[in-house]
């Protein structure tokens, strides 16, 4: 007994000390100063080999970490955590300029800068791309099923076809009020990123009429198995979401509201300014845009690449995702915008969002 | 006491477990799931083992959760006692300040812990990773393993250490042959609270640990953003493993009664 005590303290702490190997980065000799990357990433969101041949190319080892919301990974990068690379949301990209969180990147590290897709620079939370690289992009739109909406309502009514009594019971709603507010104030023809309290209150009432006369279902991902299974009839979708459930059901297909607009955004790789290992970081960068990255990327995940000859190759005749118009968003409609970052705004519609759930 | 007996009192019990059990046989249905819903079954199919398999984040996760949970535990276990010990034999005043403090962490809501214990590693100037999350995990499993032991030293008769002395023990020899061993279910019983406490932590874990470290609960988390059924193939590897130690915990001992019984018989 006594020894079998010793026994399993011995392999305890031995597997500690591997454990803690592996933990920090060690400066290593290559030309970076160091071995080890750290990439913060969305769950669910890299091709499958692209870490692996990344590590074989350039001899290093990438310590791949997930997160779930952009405040989430917010708040780690403020808790002081070292990460290298990090994928945020135009909006937290924005913020963190704002808040000096972010090193510039370094363009002559970046060589494939030309690959990109044109529609995806120059987005005004960052207006010449100072601080971030994009890495996937969309639109958000309404998913609907050919067989029970008539296609010809969702063209014409755009956004307003969600609150049309026909389809009542049949819609699930975004969850999220940023992803609401944005349907409410571009169906009522105001711009989605409005300081303005009375338009946003007039949206509220938008949403509030929603809720009580539609009874929406409120709901993120789990929309997206029951798009695919016909549960409900249509839904607002990212257009990556909306492309797999296409994919999955054929009677599905996809809107993105072209004269009410819509929201635009754009998932962008940037360096915090703590990075430990920024030299690699802008390498890790450079490689994700090549062709053999983003094609993986895409693949797997279903959202629109930012390497411009692969998101073409996907879209057109004979690739991956022909005739899946929810795979090939657009990146120039007037009426579309980027969410831009206040707080304030952000605070107000959270607490009238809570009202409209409960109204 | 009545017996329970009846239809009533039978459907009641059914339904009870049922209510326990439903949700985790419905994981376990679907971890064998051909597509990637997560409602609708549409055949049976292996394919998410598979992919659990190949996933390394999800087979590192199991790693670090199964070495921190053993490591915490054994240190969490040492220290408990020692401080157990020591307080009881301390005095009146001191016992009950210094229990009072240990109950606070339990009663304290876990992201306070946690954010706390996140906040003091950064003004430590620590990395956030392995050692972090070990150190929390040792941190929060503590109060539990004092907590269990305390009622078994307040049983123990005093005079026992004093007889244990008296009979030609050193003050360690007396430790360790006669106060452990009276206090073992107390250990035993702290030892499991902390293992099981450090293996399914979610909040704590989550802020404290750093770049690439995850456990089973932050991964999962970190991934329902699509989420597919190697979570559920995992889920259903980690309920078959604890069913499986269950059985040898409850088996074992009986099996070693029926063995002491027999010899006592043929003796």
């Amino acid at each position: 007994m006594k020894n079998l005590l010793k026994i399993a303290l011995v392999i305890t702490f031995a597997l500690a000390l591997v454990g803690c190997g592996g933990d920090n980065t060690s400066s290593g000799d290559n030309e970076y100063g160091c071995e080890v990357l750290n990439v913060y990433n969305w769950g669910e969101y890299i091709g499958e080999d692209v870490i692996s041949n990344f590590e074989d190319e350039f001899n290093v080892s990438v310590n791949y970490s997930l997160f779930d919301s952009n405040e989430a990974m917010y708040t780690k990068v403020l808790g002081g955590t070292h990460y290298d690379v990090l994928v945020p949301s135009d909006y937290m990209i924005e913020r963190m300029i704002d808040e000096d969180l972010l090193q510039p990147i370094d363009k002559s590290v970046i060589t494939n800068m030309d690959l990109l897709y044109e529609g995806t620079l120059n987005k005004p939370y960052d207006m010449d791309n100072t601080y971030s690289i994009p890495y996937f992009w969309g639109n958000v739109g309404i998913v609907y099923d050919k067989t029970i909406v008539d296609p010809s309502d969702v063209e014409s009514q755009e956004w307003e076809v969600l609150r049309n009594p026909k389809y009542a019971g049949q819609i699930y709603m975004y969850d999220s009020e940023r992803d609401s507010f944005m349907v409410a104030l571009k169906a009522l023809g105001y711009s989605m990123n409005t300081t303005n309290e009375d338009e946003i209150n007039e949206a509220y009432d938008w949403l509030v009429e929603l809720q009580q006369t539609m009874a929406p279902a409120y709901a993120t991902d789990e929309a997206i198995d029951g798009l695919i299974y016909g549960e409900k009839a249509m839904g607002v979708m990212y257009s990556g979401d909306a492309a797999y459930i296409l994919s999955e059901n054929e009677n599905m297909a996809f809107y993105a509201p072209e004269k009410m607009g819509t929201n635009y955004w754009n998932d962008a790789m940037v360096i915090p300014k703590n990075a430990d290992c920024p030299g690699l970081a802008n390498e890790f960068i450079n490689y994700i845009l090549t062709y053999e990255a983003s094609y993986d990327n895409t693949i797997t995940v279903g959202y629109a690449s930012a390497n411009a000859e692969v998101f073409e190759e996907m879209g057109a005749a004979g690739g991956y995702y022909e005739g899946n118009p929810a795979f090939t968003p657009r990146a120039q409609n007037e009426k579309d915008e980027v969410f831009s970052n206040n707080e304030e705004v952000r605070e107000l519609i959270s607490e009238l969002w809570i009202k409209v759930k409960n109204s | 006491m009545k017996r329970l007996k009846g239809l009533p009192s039978k459907l009641w019990l059914i339904l009870l477990l049922a209510f326990m059990y439903l949700p985790i046989i419905y994981v376990v249905i679907f971890s064998f799931n051909d597509s990637r819903s997560l409602t609708h079954f549409t055949g049976f199919s292996l394919e998410w083992y598979e992919k659990m398999l190949d996933n390394s984040t999800m087979m590192e996760s199991i790693y670090y959760t199964v070495v921190i949970a053993i490591i915490a535990t054994v240190v969490s276990t040492i220290v408990g006692t020692i401080t157990a010990i020591g307080l009881s034999k301390s005095r009146r005043a001191m016992k009950e300040t210094i229990t009072q403090i240990n109950n606070l962490p339990m009663l304290n809501p876990e992201i306070v812990t946690a954010i706390g214990l996140m906040l003091f590693f950064t003004a430590l100037n620590m990395r956030l990773g392995f050692m972090t999350l070990l150190l929390a995990h040792i941190i929060f499993c503590i109060p539990y393993v004092i907590l269990s032991i305390m009622p078994k030293l307040r049983q123990l008769d005093d005079n026992l250490f004093e007889a244990a002395l008296d009979l030609g023990c050193t003050p360690f020899k007396a430790l360790y042959k006669v106060i452990i061993p009276q206090i073992k279910p107390g250990i035993i019983s702290g030892a499991l609270i902390a293992f099981t406490m450090s293996f399914d932590d979610f909040v704590i874990s989550y802020f404290v640990t750093g770049p690439g470290i995850n456990n089973i609960s932050t991964m999962v988390y970190t991934s329902v953003k699509r989420i597919n059924p190697s979570v559920n193939a995992l889920s259903t590897i980690i309920v078959l493993a604890i069913t499986i130690i269950l059985v040898i915990v409850n088996i074992v001992p009986m099996i070693k009664e029926r063995k002491k019984k027999k010899n006592e018989e043929l003796a």
